[in-house]
């Protein structure tokens, strides 16, 4: 069934290309921002960058959010899927999976433009740097994809969802932004393994939680 | 009817002297710590601010299981009714840490963990309210809040251990070292304490009872 899910998540996403594209363009009009706003040498930049990329990722991820969930609401989409025989949790999967790939694939496009324009050197274990965005997409978009079930029929939801995510995110962010930062300045596994754990942990526990709860969300 | 009746009001006259009491024991009865004097004795207030907030959150949680169990709108009112205090006594901890803040570091605000967990719970419950609010349906609301009130419960530790790790060379609380102090500061301490459980309960008992009321007036 969840095969079936994250197909219709795509085909639906190939179709309008709605929730990628706003992303996209989201996420480089953020990066004209912050290097208009922020005019320091690149080494000073250097430091700032982990931040400001999460904070680029946070404020596309809620961009998506939003798009992903309103779509159903608009067409009202979702009571047809609620109607179907499976268990819920599944949509909650579904959600959250095409979720992290739409962010991951906007990111694909951004991350380039990010290091270009902020004058940034490619860190040496970019390979890590990239397990760990895509973890961290993982971690924002499990609790993401609750906060937004509960927003999503809301008056306001555009404007709730934010108000709930950052502050339930922020552990997450934390980490994020703590693995990036030993990233970019080269340290060892060991230095920043307790921010790895730590989300790992989140995403795990929200991703459980979501499946679990999605049920009530989802309860007519 | 929300004329109190005797029961009521003998629950608040214990109210009112228990914490007419607690007053009077920090201010007179209580021992003056070293360097810090006067400014120490906001902890009796703040230390157990906090635990009532804490509780009521941790009272926000087992509500709304309870509710998601079993459909029972008075559990529903409980945990409004929680989170209502919780938040109200947020408020008290994030203005009472910053004032024993600026009298003992010379700087109102440092992200202390507990301190900064607790403003995270703070937005967290504004979002809480405002989903509330705009919810729509009173049973969609009713559902999604216990939710909401469970998942800000599960974050809680998520938050502190990543909070502490992030900033490691932040003070630690002085609550940890209350335990070494002169007996007097302690035993004010469990007082307080004791003061404002007594006191978180009867609040919580007549906020649930006064949304009951509401709610059979509907």
């Amino acid at each position: 069934m969840l095969t079936h899910l994250l197909k219709k998540e795509f085909l639906v996403e190939l179709r309008s290309k709605e929730i990628s594209a706003s992303m996209l363009t989201f996420g480089l009009a953020v990066i004209l921002i912050f290097s208009f706003s922020i005019n320091v040498s690149p080494a000073v930049f250097h430091q700032f960058a982990p931040g400001l990329y999460w904070i680029m990722v946070l404020f596309i991820a809620d961009l998506g959010l939003h798009r992903m969930f309103s779509h159903e609401k608009e067409f009202d989409t979702f009571s047809m899927i609620i109607s179907a025989p499976f268990d819920r949790g599944l949509i909650f999967l579904s959600k959250w999976l095409a979720g992290t790939a739409f962010l991951i694939i906007a990111e694909l496009l951004i991350t380039v433009p990010f290091f270009l324009f902020l004058q940034l050197d490619i860190p040496v274990q970019w390979g890590k740097l990239i397990g760990i965005i895509i973890l961290g997409n993982a971690g924002i978009m499990a609790i993401g994809s609750i906060v937004s079930g509960l927003a999503m029929r809301a008056k306001m939801s555009e404007v709730l969802l934010p108000i709930l995510l950052f502050p339930l995110v922020s552990p997450n962010i934390i980490a994020c932004v703590k693995a990036t930062t030993a990233i970019f300045d080269n340290q060892l596994f060991a230095a920043w393994q307790t921010w790895f754990q730590l989300m790992v942990t989140f995403t795990v526990v929200f991703g459980l939680a979501g499946y679990l709860f999605f049920d009530y969300i989802t309860e007519e | 009817m929300l004329i109190p009746n005797n029961k009521i009001r003998v629950g608040y006259a214990i109210m009112i002297l228990l914490m007419v009491a607690n007053l009077l024991n920090i201010l007179l009865n209580s021992p003056m710590i070293p360097k810090q004097e006067w400014a120490q004795k906001i902890f009796y207030y703040h230390v157990p601010s906090a635990w009532v907030a804490f509780l009521s959150f941790f009272v926000v949680l087992v509500a709304g299981i309870i509710f998601l169990k079993t459909y029972n709108y008075y559990w529903d009112r409980v945990g409004l009714a929680a989170a209502e205090i919780g938040t109200l006594f947020t408020i008290l901890v994030l203005i009472t840490g910053p004032i024993w803040a600026s009298a003992a570091w010379g700087k109102a605000w440092n992200w202390e963990p507990r301190l900064t967990t607790t403003l995270i719970l703070f937005l967290i419950y504004i979002g809480y309210f405002m989903l509330r609010e705009f919810g729509g349906a009173p049973e969609r609301v009713a559902r999604y809040s216990a939710i909401l009130g469970i998942i800000a419960f599960i974050d809680v530790p998520i938050i502190f251990m990543s909070v502490r790790f992030w900033a490691p060379e932040v003070q630690s609380h002085p609550q940890v070292e209350m335990g070494t102090q002169p007996a007097g500061i302690m035993s004010t301490f469990f007082f307080s304490l004791f003061t404002f459980t007594v006191m978180y309960f009867g609040m919580l008992w007549l906020r649930t009872r006064i949304l009951n009321l509401k709610a059979e007036n509907q």
